[in-house]
């Protein structure tokens, strides 16, 4: 069964990009897809389509084969709360500490004002290294271990499907526990899409190639 | 033909804005009343923070402009009506009038404007993208706090600016200066009527709203540009103040004609 399926889905162009047109996309659990693209405006579009940031021109978008009503924002908020989402473009809540962004969720959930992280969440903090930042605002962050907190946010909230740009940033820097983590989660059956231009990344962790060109999407042989 | 167009144009983008604010209102007034059982704590600490920043925080320029005004009132009035309703006439200028407007007018100032560019800057930076990510209302997080924080301050800064203008502005007087004001807190306690305090009241509460709602759309209507935030900010202020002195208008006109 499709986690995700995007049926002649088009949508309005952001920055220099061509938007995306008429796309038929689906993804189901175990699958790994890597996107290429003459333009990262484009692939960066079809990310936050994918994560319900955007809102279709037109086309239909099923989770778990329910149709997706885009017309209320309310409604949204339990499927984005499924989907992780690290884009280059995602942010923390800068007037709140590293920590009380990795706990948002929890608190608002579970009602509570624990400023505890579960052990999850410690671990891969400790194996990223920004233990030491948990305390500090967001801005206070260079943008790697930015990325690195927020990737850890959006796992940490055991999401169905993780959806990222540009993955191979956090494997530098000895944060090669990253890639570890992830390959554990994908042999797990979590499905992801990322956008990548490192050819590791597309050719051991991908199983699923697509291509982005003028706007249309393709499958890569 | 052309300035028909034009006029028909701007009531239309007129209506369309109010029409707008009043949804916004609808909207938030509809979640404070809704029984959530997720986010209260999360929620109560926004209030609180909101509180500190609009009603504690303030008290160091409300305090000043209060006796400031206090006085110069006092002065004038025991000058012009030689102590003949001095109460009374402080009762009707502080309380009902001038009273709530300053008030108005330094949260405005202060608040609502950082209310705009706070928010600006998260639908900027897309932070409001964050905490939908998270599943969380940004409606409930980040503006129903608000709407309820900066509320109750304008009602306790209301509260401070009366007391202090008139029991500071005598006391400043009394020590200063040989000015004869008479039984001047006597008067004061005779004027105020149970009217004043549920006009008070009201006033504090459409204040409130209006001040937050208005700021609250001006900052969700920052495009993602950075230069929208000031255009945004200075168009939230003016409006939130011409309302403030509309609402004014309308509420003594209602129970004081």
């Amino acid at each position: 069964m499709n986690l995700i399926e995007l049926s002649d889905y088009t949508v309005v162009p952001e920055g220099s990009g061509n938007g995306i047109k008429e796309c038929n996309f689906s993804i189901s659990r175990g699958e790994v897809c890597c996107i290429s693209t003459d333009n990262p405006d484009d692939a960066r579009l079809f990310l936050k389509a994918l994560a319900t940031l955007v809102h279709p021109l037109q086309g239909i978008y099923r989770y778990n084969n329910k149709q997706i009503d885009f017309s209320d924002k309310y409604n949204l908020l339990a499927y984005k709360k499924k989907i992780g989402y690290v884009g280059n473009d995602s942010a923390m809540v800068s007037n709140r500490t590293v920590r009380e962004n990795l706990l948002l969720m929890r608190n608002y959930f579970e009602d509570s004002m624990s400023i505890e992280l579960d052990e999850n969440a410690m671990q891969l903090c400790e194996a990223f290294n920004i233990l030491g930042r948990l305390d500090s605002r967001p801005g206070m962050l260079d943008h790697l271990e930015l990325k690195v907190a927020i990737t850890i946010r959006e796992l940490t909230k055991s999401p169905d499907i993780l959806i990222m740009e540009h993955p191979e940033e956090l494997m530098v820097k000895g944060h090669s526990a990253f890639l570890d983590y992830i390959k554990k989660k994908f042999s797990a059956g979590l499905p992801a899409v990322f956008i990548s231009n490192d050819r590791n990344i597309k050719e051991n962790i991908s199983n699923k190639k697509i291509l982005i060109k003028n706007g249309r999407l393709s499958t890569e042989e | 033909m052309q300035i028909t167009g034009q006029i028909g144009r701007k009531t239309l983008k007129s209506v369309n804005h109010i029409s707008n604010l009043c949804a916004l209102t609808y909207k938030l007034l509809r979640l404070l009343v809704q029984k959530h059982e997720t986010g209260r704590a999360l929620m109560k600490r926004v209030v609180i923070e909101q509180i500190y920043f609009t009603a504690v925080e303030a008290l160091l320029i409300i305090i000043p402009i209060a006796l400031i005004v206090g006085s110069m009132l006092i002065i004038q009035f025991a000058k012009l009506s030689g102590q003949y309703d001095l109460g009374k006439t402080m009762v009707l200028i502080i309380i009902r009038e001038l009273g709530p407007m300053i008030t108005a007018l330094i949260v405005i100032l202060r608040s609502a404007t950082s209310v705009v560019i706070e928010i600006g800057y998260m639908n900027v930076f897309n932070e409001i993208d964050a905490i939908e990510m998270a599943g969380v209302d940004p409606l409930r997080y980040v503006c129903l706090p608000r709407l309820i924080g900066i509320t109750s301050a304008v009602f306790c800064l209301f509260i401070v600016f009366d007391l202090v203008a008139i029991i500071g502005g005598y006391a400043v007087i009394w020590t200063t200066t040989y000015i004869p004001v008479g039984n001047f807190l006597a008067q004061i306690g005779k004027a105020l009527t149970l009217d004043d305090i549920i006009l008070s009241v009201i006033k504090a509460l459409c204040f409130g709203i209006t001040i937050t709602v208005t700021c609250i759309y001006h900052g969700f209507s920052v495009k993602k540009q950075i230069t929208n935030i000031p255009v945004e900010t200075s168009r939230a202020a003016i409006e939130c103040f011409f309302y403030c002195l509309l609402i004014n208008l309308v509420i003594s006109v209602l129970f004081y004609i």
